[in-house]
């Protein structure tokens, strides 16, 4: 078991440095490290704004949302589990050759995961946090702690997905039954209690304060939470034969007002088969979104009226341009290399996808809209939503082509993206905070978004297209 | 006795044209060429995948590519398809520069990958509606029909393409390669999942396609088709062309294909 797991730790390095080079991909976590570091150095601007316990509470959060993201990233769905178990994933799958249960891959694979994205990760961004620590006048004991209590949030987040998405697999029902039930209690107690569970989020209060009793609770939860997803764990429902009557034709015909229906059509029909509209939207989406809007909620105090709401907005679209990585987790551009289909045309139809896509967070922004009293700011919520999904995705496209989920490893790729949203991001902020009608200027980011898709045309559309 | 290396033709720098002996002589006349390659390079890191390969196919050519495992055989077949740039060299398929117009090159061509990947979400008919609709095709269905009666797989056109056996999906990807009736198609490994039975049934197919003036472009390591049903054939050993002549040439001196390839093969090692 070691050994399948030393290989499969190699064969996950190789598949990211050989498309990158090592040099490229090994500079990964050392940007992370970097970013951290100096990150760090605002610190005590932040700390002039948001109280320090607000800022340790958005900063675990964001580690839960990390582990959250991964787990979903790897797991979600039959076709993720098809592709890294399926023909594409190396190693996973010709284990299965070898006489090892599946539950053993499985666990290995995961604790896998875990390794390596901590590595990737968590452990460069603490890193970087502990080094700037002297400088700006923070014990080295508060680093080391946040190591502790961080990996742990990361560790909550990625079991929690691991859990729920093969609760996800076994059956939907129960799966809706869970998530029914965890969204009633922590409305309920917010409501009606005014408890806010955020601050009871056992990483969290390790944070604030350190007790064995409470450490080992939380290892407890992770434990129990993988522990079930291995036992549950099925591959089954990749060895049925599934049979469907024949869609795609119908479809392609209704969405003649597509440039390209049938690219668009089997867009369509994979998100549903693969069943990962459902699973990407609830885990890649609306659950990270659902623990921002807990968190964001904390601010209320803080920011002026509207704030939240638009600041929700935002990173509501930023976390909507991921949806970009739904549609083009099933196509490897080598299926369609037989065929004349031209990148730009595969490019163009996904930007298509996408905008149907776009409905999602729109709706999403509404729901909350008018559960917030916030009806007043919903254009500008909306606009700045919307505005902000289609930048990055452009950004996304231009950056990474067809493969954004492999790509987004490349150091050089992940310091351009954030660097560029990052300027947009700040300065729509800014706007939105000094007043929420000034955010809509954000429809002004069409313009450079469409420059950029413009260019991704001409950087893609070549022969040797890197397929994965 | 090792067999006869002909002299004449053992040089993978012997000049073309070919001696064409084919049936359709009189077709040929009107566009002699409908592959022809030039000095093709292709390099990947520091392996040189294709070196200095020029040859060309004639129009109603059954022409087979040969050669062991890694000689190139694939990186060829996708450079002729625009699927990869070449580092050198030039080549053009029905007229048209492969690196210039891919699209173009691909919409007139049928092509076989050497991997068989139709999209895993869709059924085995939607794929063939799909590739009809990416190409323009009128009444897919019914040639869909008719494939799925020909190759013997009905039973399996509700299936998701993930959940098809590997022969199956070899005769989808051989379905969408010829639903559009390409004057040319490219086909990489076409018969190697395929039972007796269909073998011997593609091979038909094949030879008959060719008798209606189509081209076809096959690499295969089943040398005993290749002899049955080529005219043309060229042999490439580490990215190099050994030969390229005809089966006619070899049938004359009374040779089989599979002694030549090994002998020159064997031969080539040793240099
Ligand atoms: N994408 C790639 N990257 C690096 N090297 C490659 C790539 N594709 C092929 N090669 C190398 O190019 C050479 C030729 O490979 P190719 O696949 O064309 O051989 P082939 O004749 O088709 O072999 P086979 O009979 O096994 O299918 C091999 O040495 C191979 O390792
Ligand atoms: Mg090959």
């Amino acid at each position: 078991m070691f050994k399948l797991f030393t290989n499969m730790l190699k064969e996950e390095w190789r598949i990211h440095s050989t498309i990158f080079g090592s040099l490229s991909f090994a500079l990964f976590p050392v940007m992370i490290f970097g970013i951290a570091f100096m990150g760090s150095f605002l610190l005590p601007l932040f700390r002039a704004v948001i109280p320090g316990g607000d800022l340790s509470m958005i900063v675990h959060a964001l580690f839960l949302l990390l582990g959250i993201m991964v787990g979903a990233f790897g797991l979600i769905g039959q076709e993720a589990m098809n592709r890294r178990f399926g023909q594409a994933s190396l190693l996973a799958y010709s284990a299965r050759s070898l006489p090892i249960s599946v539950q053993e891959i499985f666990c290995t694979f995961v604790i896998k995961d875990t390794v390596y994205y901590f590595c990737l990760w968590v452990l460069p961004f603490v890193g970087g946090f502990a080094l700037a620590s002297p400088f700006i006048g923070i014990p080295l004991s508060l680093p080391a702690l946040l190591l502790l209590t961080l990996t742990l949030a990361f560790l909550t987040g990625l079991s929690v997905v691991f859990f729920l998405s093969t609760v996800y697999a076994r059956s939907k029902l129960y799966l809706g039954v869970i998530l029914a039930l965890l969204l009633i209690s922590g409305a309920g107690l917010y409501l009606f209690a005014g408890i806010n569970i955020a601050l009871f989020f056992p990483p969290l209060m390790l944070f604030y304060s350190f007790s064995w009793v409470l450490f080992g609770f939380t290892c407890a939860v992770i434990l129990c939470l993988s522990a079930v997803a291995v036992l549950l764990f099925t591959s089954e429902y990749t060895d049925t034969a599934q049979r469907y009557s024949s869609v795609l034709a119908p479809i392609a015909q209704r969405l003649s007002f597509f440039p390209y229906p049938p690219l668009a059509a089997k867009d369509l029909i994979d998100l549903s088969r693969s069943g990962s509209f459902i699973g990407q939207t609830i885990f890649s989406f609306l659950i990270p979104l659902g623990l921002l809007w807990f968190l964001l909620s904390v601010l209320t105090r803080l920011l002026p009226p509207g704030g939240v709401l638009l600041l929700f907005a935002i990173l509501t679209g930023v976390i909507a341009s991921t949806m970009y990585t739904w549609i083009t987790a099933f196509d490897s551009y080598n299926s369609y290399t037989c065929l004349p289909v031209s990148v730009r045309a595969l490019l163009t139809s996904k930007i298509c996808s996408f905008t149907v896509l776009q409905l999602i967070p729109a709706a999403l922004i509404i729901v909350v809209s008018l559960l917030s009293n916030g009806v007043a700011y919903l254009i500008p919520a909306l606009v700045l939503c919307l505005s902000i999904s289609f930048f990055s995705l452009a950004v996304t496209v231009w950056q990474t082509g067809l493969s954004p989920s492999v790509m987004v490893y490349d150091a050089k790729v992940l310091v351009t993206y954030l660097f560029v949203l990052g300027i947009a991001l700040i300065v729509l902020i800014a706007l939105s905070f000094m007043n929420p009608y000034y955010s809509l200027a954000s429809v002004l980011l069409f313009l450079p978004g469409w420059l950029f898709v413009r260019e991704s045309f001409m950087k893609w559309d070549i022969l040797d297209q890197p397929t994965f | 006795m090792p067999p006869q290396v002909p002299a004449d033709v053992s040089s993978g720098k012997m000049d073309i044209p070919l001696i064409h002996y084919s049936k359709n002589m009189s077709l040929m006349e009107n566009s002699p060429e409908i592959i022809k390659a030039l000095g093709l390079f292709k390099q990947y890191g520091d392996v040189t995948a294709i070196d200095n390969v020029s040859l060309s196919v004639g129009k109603g050519e059954l022409f087979g590519l040969l050669g062991p495992n890694g000689s190139g055989k694939t990186t060829m077949i996708k450079m002729l398809t625009g699927q990869v740039r070449p580092t050198g060299g030039s080549a053009t398929v029905l007229g048209l520069d492969v690196e210039k117009d891919p699209i173009g090159v691909r919409e007139r061509v049928g092509i076989i990958p050497e991997q068989e990947t139709p999209p895993s979400f869709l059924t085995a008919t939607e794929y063939l509606d799909f590739v009809g609709d990416v190409r323009h095709i009128e009444d897919v269905q019914k040639k869909a029909d008719w494939w799925f009666d020909f190759l013997d797989f009905s039973d399996k056109r509700d299936v998701l393409c993930k959940d098809l056996s590997r022969g199956t999906r070899q005769k989808l990807m051989f379905t969408q390669a010829f639903l559009h009736k390409p004057v040319l198609a490219l086909i990489d490994e076409p018969l190697i999942n395929f039972d007796p039975i269909m073998q011997h049934k593609v091979k038909d197919y094949l030879a008959e396609y060719v008798k209606a003036g189509n081209t076809i472009f096959i690499s295969t390591h089943i040398l005993q088709i290749a002899e049955e049903i080529c005219t043309g054939f060229a042999i490439l050993h580490k990215g190099k062309l050994l030969h390229t002549g005809t089966v006619a040439l070899l049938k004359e001196r009374d040779q089989h294909l599979d002694d030549f390839f090994l002998s020159l093969v064997q031969k080539d090692r040793h240099v």
